[in-house]
């Protein structure tokens, strides 16, 4: 298709300044952002409910900036899991946010520490909007605008995550433990959704069969062996299918 | 290490030695050498499948085996919750939002009458 002149922006945004505030602006417009903000509430709330401090739970939307970990940590925390297993399991779920940084890197073309800095805010709501809003822009504008998004999600998410405690504790308390349930059951939906082959199908129901399995055996950190067997075997048959279709 | 492990501080360090470096580890690793991994390599495929299970497992350690405020509700709400939000979800033509609403509101509504207040 030709371009169409139309279609270019009407003045050059080659200022930062105002590339970082686009940046924030389309993060405060975006549904994906909502999303993420509902899920800081949840998360928020289960920590309530979990008894994991209020600073703590704050800290660690500020910090990690990565659901998965999060609520492996804090499950974990609750459950009086060894710490290292603990950063065992968080280490091996935060793999699959390595792909998710190496796609955006092409977008982000600047020194190294700042790329770093960049990468330290991956996760999916903001790999989802990057892929969406980064390519259309002037290469020049690319990496003030992540920052601004970045910088947006975050501060929405630490006062998610803020909100969803507080409120967690001035709710009915029939409301209350709805709201520690909000995380753990959109994920699990969102693990269904986001599901493309059968690896990922297969890890999902091994997942949940294996889980009480290994808490019955009373296995020490028994989501190590969850992950490993379970992804295992699903990664295992996915392979098997491919060869023989292949 | 034990003793701090018991103390007050155990939840901030544990942020940030169990939660925050492992999870950044692979974000830098990315920066610095992540070049060459293909996202249908094997070696992803297997993480994307670990990862998947622990999530799947937490979730259901959740449901089976709570801690906390979560441990009011009777089992057959937790997990009666979770299955009519996965059924609305496929019902509703896969809309997350409806499932999560109305799996939100079995369980809320089963709270209401079983959860002392």
């Amino acid at each position: 298709m030709p371009k169409r002149p139309k279609a270019s922006p009407a003045k050059p945004e080659t200022d930062p300044t105002q590339a970082f505030l686009r940046g924030a602006k389309a993060a405060l417009t975006s549904v994906q952002g909502l999303v993420l903000f509902a899920s800081y509430i949840g998360y928020g709330g289960l920590c309530a409910s979990l008894g994991f401090p209020l600073a703590a739970a704050v800290l660690s939307t500020a910090l990690i900036i990565a659901l998965p970990s999060q609520l492996l940590l804090v499950t974990g925390f609750a459950a009086g899991s060894a710490a290292l297993g603990i950063a065992l399991a968080v280490f091996l779920s935060a793999a699959r946010l390595l792909p998710s940084v190496v796609t955006l890197l092409p977008y982000l073309r600047t020194r190294l520490w700042i790329q770093l800095l960049a990468a330290h805010f991956v996760a999916v709501s903001i790999w989802v909007e990057s892929r969406r809003m980064l390519p259309p822009l002037p290469p020049a504008s690319r990496v003030p605008f992540y920052f601004g998004l970045a910088l947006t999600f975050n501060t929405a998410s630490v006062l998610a995550t803020w909100a969803g405690y507080v409120l967690s504790g001035n709710l009915p308390p029939s409301f209350a433990v709805g709201l520690g349930f909000l995380t753990p059951m959109s994920f699990i939906i969102a693990l269904v959704r986001n599901a493309r082959d059968l690896v990922d199908y297969l890890s999902l129901v091994f997942g949940l069969a294996l889980a009480p399995v290994f808490v019955w055996l009373n296995a020490p950190v028994d989501l190590l062996w969850v992950g490993l067997f379970g992804g295992g075997a699903a990664w295992f048959i996915h392979r098997q299918r491919k060869a023989r279709a292949a | 290490m034990n003793e701090l492990m018991h103390s007050g501080l155990a939840p901030y360090l544990l942020i940030i030695l169990a939660g925050f470096l492992p999870t950044d580890v692979w974000r830098w690793a990315a920066v610095v050498a992540g070049r060459k991994l293909e996202e249908d390599s094997d070696l992803m495929t297997f993480i994307r499948g670990v990862a998947n299970a622990m999530v799947a497992g937490v979730i259901m350690r959740l449901v089976l085996f709570p801690s906390g405020d979560l441990l009011a509700i009777p089992l057959f709400l937790r997990a009666g919750s979770v299955i009519v939000a996965f059924a609305v979800y496929f019902l509703s033509k896969r809309s997350m939002l409806a499932g999560v609403i109305a799996g939100e509101a079995v369980l809320i509504a089963g709270a209401y009458f079983t959860v002392p207040h």
